[in-house]
């Protein structure tokens, strides 16, 4: 090793100006052959060999647990896996998800969900006094309620409370269209309610009811979500 | 491969990109070629799968995929309070991502006076975003990974196009003509049409409209049309190798195809009819639903 | 040849369980999550420095994988098909994060400082320095673009035309984006570990080091 210099020299400016190729694989003899003599210079070439081989040598961490667990829930949800989560299929054709909605919505529909997939003891018909005070454009009979079952019908009606205050504001066109579709789906829903109180354990029925109930709620969403001014 | 400029292909919020994020351009971005009247057209040069998002009240958007590195729009309103802003990204480069909006500059602007047609030249590999609630959009030859058209009231047609396409329109019709890839399409009252589809997957679900989907089944296809009380008409050609899956609550099942029936019924005791058969060798996987509309399966 | 015949069964299963999981197969779909989650994780780990974020970001790139699955045509190995896929997912989130921080813009220099020279104790060299957990640590310091740099060069072998074409830059601005991420590196585990005084000023007045 020659002497310790204590300043660059323009050898050691050319080397600073050569390293990253020579770091590159390039050909770069005056870098190595520096190197050799700085001992300064070397100490900074080693030092960048050293990095690139630990970084190569870094071991792969491992997620928690929680990762698939999640995945997985979400694509259940989704209804990603074939027929045994057949029901939940309509659910995830659908898609409303990638929109943003409102917590209401996403709650009603979880819950809804979850009941309407409980076995059939929980098949009854029950009408609660707020249910049958309210108007007939969302239909209260024959869903599948238990307990306090009132509070998704309750979330799917503030949403549609919520709108109707203030469907003022759209435009007729738009409120026109909304109209039409709410009127389509609150169909569906009385039909579906009217199959189910002659057979309750049409699944088919359970399905459609349930998807008539998502699409309803993401209709009023995104109603609501245009007069917000999105 | 998975494309460089990729989405987010959850998140398909149409609120851009926050403050901080984008030069905020106006009049004067990128290249202004001509103004006429109320006509603007302006270039921007982009990098080759950009992400375009384009948020529009009502008018017409027509979106074209070609083959140059620029994004290329042409904009015309009706109302001198309507404007159409720009935002592009990142700046002194090609774009990456280019947003594009309509605003009013008179909230008092209503109706036919708030519209703003769009023509936009894109590159074919981008990734496009539309919410146009009362507008028509059409999509030509675009190849980017995801795209997504949302309308309340407007028709959606898109044809040629290759990637992931999720198409929503509360009322409004959807058309989708010869794609490729992943395809979503969901209306409340409107119908859906997929005419000569190369897709490996596709969804679609309506309540009140009807479903027509002519053409021929990919091999290892998955294929699932739902509709409430609309009919579902499927015309195939003799060659289309499926395994069906059908069901009705209160509809009919009609089917013209010779098929291996695997399963059949439409007893007293349920109103629902259901037909589980075989087409060929099976290939693909056709699921069909209906509450009370009438399922059509015909040999084109 | 022992060899050959070990690695075919694990390739044939893979493109198995991709069909299977193209069909909606949960098993097979999990199987694939088991095989590559390790890989993914780290990588997202390594390019945010969070764990939290992290996870989250590996939890979106396994989803976006379920939904692009069937475009997954054969034409590249299926780890790469999907390593990419992770990419662009983390790239994504950090530019909706600090957009100007991805930026490898050329003439970006705010992310420069000058090399920094040691005076006196040449010979300690950094290699017994540089454990798992310093290196990670010193990693997750750097500024988010020489980290991105970095990591998929040094960490994960991409080249630097794939690092080009998905971080938008041009080869040459990659490469000396690693170069100034090493550098960077090199002087945070000095200081780490105490074997760099504390900045001095340059005795001559050379230019700095810049290309």
């Amino acid at each position: 090793m020659k002497e310790i210099r204590q300043e660059r020299t323009p050898a050691c400016y050319q080397f600073a100006l050569e390293l990253e190729a020579y770091m590159e694989g390039e050909k770069e003899p005056f870098v190595p052959a520096h190197a050799h003599e700085c001992a300064f210079c070397r100490v900074i070439l080693e030092d960048l060999e050293a990095l690139r081989s630990a970084a190569r040598a870094l071991p792969l961490e491992e997620p928690s647990p929680a990762v698939w667990s999640n995945i997985r829930a979400q694509l259940v949800a989704a209804g990603a896996f074939g027929e045994r989560v057949g029901f939940w299929n309509w659910f995830g054709q659908l898609d409303f998800l990638p929109r943003p909605v409102p917590v209401a919505a996403f709650a009603c529909l979880l819950l809804l969900g979850c009941l309407v997939t409980v076995p059939r003891t929980y098949l009854e018909h029950q009408a609660t006094p707020e249910l049958s005070a309210l108007p007939a454009s969302t239909p209260t009979r024959s869903m599948a309620f238990a307990g306090d079952s009132g509070t998704l019908e309750r979330a799917v009606r503030e949403l549609e409370e919520t709108f109707r205050a203030r469907e003022g504001s759209l435009s007729p066109d738009l409120k026109a269209t909304y109209e039409k579709s709410l009127n389509s789906l609150d169909a569906s829903i009385r039909e579906c309610n009217d199959s189910l109180e002659r057979e309750p354990d049409n699944s088919l029925a359970h399905e459609y009811l349930f998807a008539a109930y998502s699409q309803k709620a993401q209709v009023l969403s995104s109603a609501l979500e245009l007069d917000e001014g999105r | 491969m998975p494309d460089q400029c990729e989405p987010t292909t959850k998140k398909l919020g149409v609120a851009p990109y926050g403050h901080g994020l984008i030069v905020y351009f106006l009049v004067l971005s990128g290249t202004l070629l001509a103004v006429d009247n109320k006509r603007i057209e302006k270039s921007f040069e982009a990098c080759p799968n950009p992400r375009v998002t384009l948020t529009n009240m009502t008018g017409q958007v027509l979106v074209r995929g070609w083959d140059k590195a620029q994004v290329h729009l042409v904009y015309s309103v009706v109302s001198p309070h309507v404007e159409v802003d720009a935002e592009v990204a990142p700046l002194n480069q090609p774009a990456d991502r280019i947003h594009l909006s309509t605003h009013l500059l008179d909230p008092l602007v209503s109706g036919k006076d708030q519209a703003a047609d769009y023509n936009l030249d894109i590159p074919m590999g981008s990734n496009l975003e539309i919410w146009n609630p009362q507008g028509s959009v059409r999509i030509e030859k675009l190849q980017g990974d995801d795209t997504s058209v949302e309308s309340v009231g407007g028709t959606i047609v898109v044809s040629d196009f290759t990637g992931h396409l999720f198409l929503r329109s509360v009322g409004g019709d959807i058309e989708v003509i010869r794609p490729s890839g992943h395809v979503e399409a969901y209306s409340i009252t409107g119908s859906l049409h997929f005419l000569f589809p190369a897709t490996s997957k596709l969804r679609g679900t309506t309540t009140s409209g009807g479903i027509l989907f002519e053409g021929d089944f990919a091999d290892g296809g998955d294929y699932s049309l739902s509709s409430y009380s609309g009919d579902m008409n499927i015309l195939c050609p003799a060659s289309a190798s499926f395994e069906l899956n059908a069901k009705t609550v209160r509809g009919k099942l009609e089917n013209e195809m010779p098929m291996t029936i695997r399963h059949q019924s439409a007893t007293p005791l349920s109103s629902a009819n259901s037909f589980f058969g075989t087409h060929l060798t099976g290939k693909a996987t056709v699921n069909l639903r209906s509450f009370s509309g009438t399922i059509r399966i015909r040999q084109r | 040849m022992s060899q050959q015949k070990i690695a075919a069964p694990k390739a044939a299963s893979e493109t198995q369980l991709i069909a299977r999981a193209q069909s909606g197969d949960e098993e097979a779909f999990a199987a694939l999550f088991e095989m590559h989650k390790r890989r993914v994780y780290s990588l997202c780990l390594r390019m945010t420095g969070n764990t939290a974020e992290a996870e989250d970001l590996t939890q979106e790139a396994f989803l976006q994988l379920f939904r692009k699955i069937s475009t997954f045509r054969g034409e590249s190995a299926f780890s790469t098909w999907l390593h990419r896929l992770a990419v662009n997912v983390v790239l994504m989130h950090l530019r909706k994060k600090v957009p100007q921080q991805i930026s490898l813009d050329e003439t970006d220099s705010s992310q420069d400082e000058p090399v920094k020279r040691d005076y006196g104790d040449n010979d300690r060299r950094l290699l017994g320095s540089i454990d798992r957990i310093s290196l990670s640590r010193a990693i997750d310091e750097l500024p988010p673009g020489y980290r991105a740099v970095f990591v998929l060069h040094d960490i994960e072998g991409y080249e630097h035309n794939e690092i080009a074409e998905i971080m938008k830059c041009s080869v040459g601005n990659s490469k000396s984006q690693l170069h100034k991420a090493r550098l960077k590196l090199r002087d945070r585990l000095r200081q780490n570990e105490g074997l760099m005084a504390p900045p001095e000023p340059v005795v001559s007045d050379q230019p700095a080091t810049e290309r």
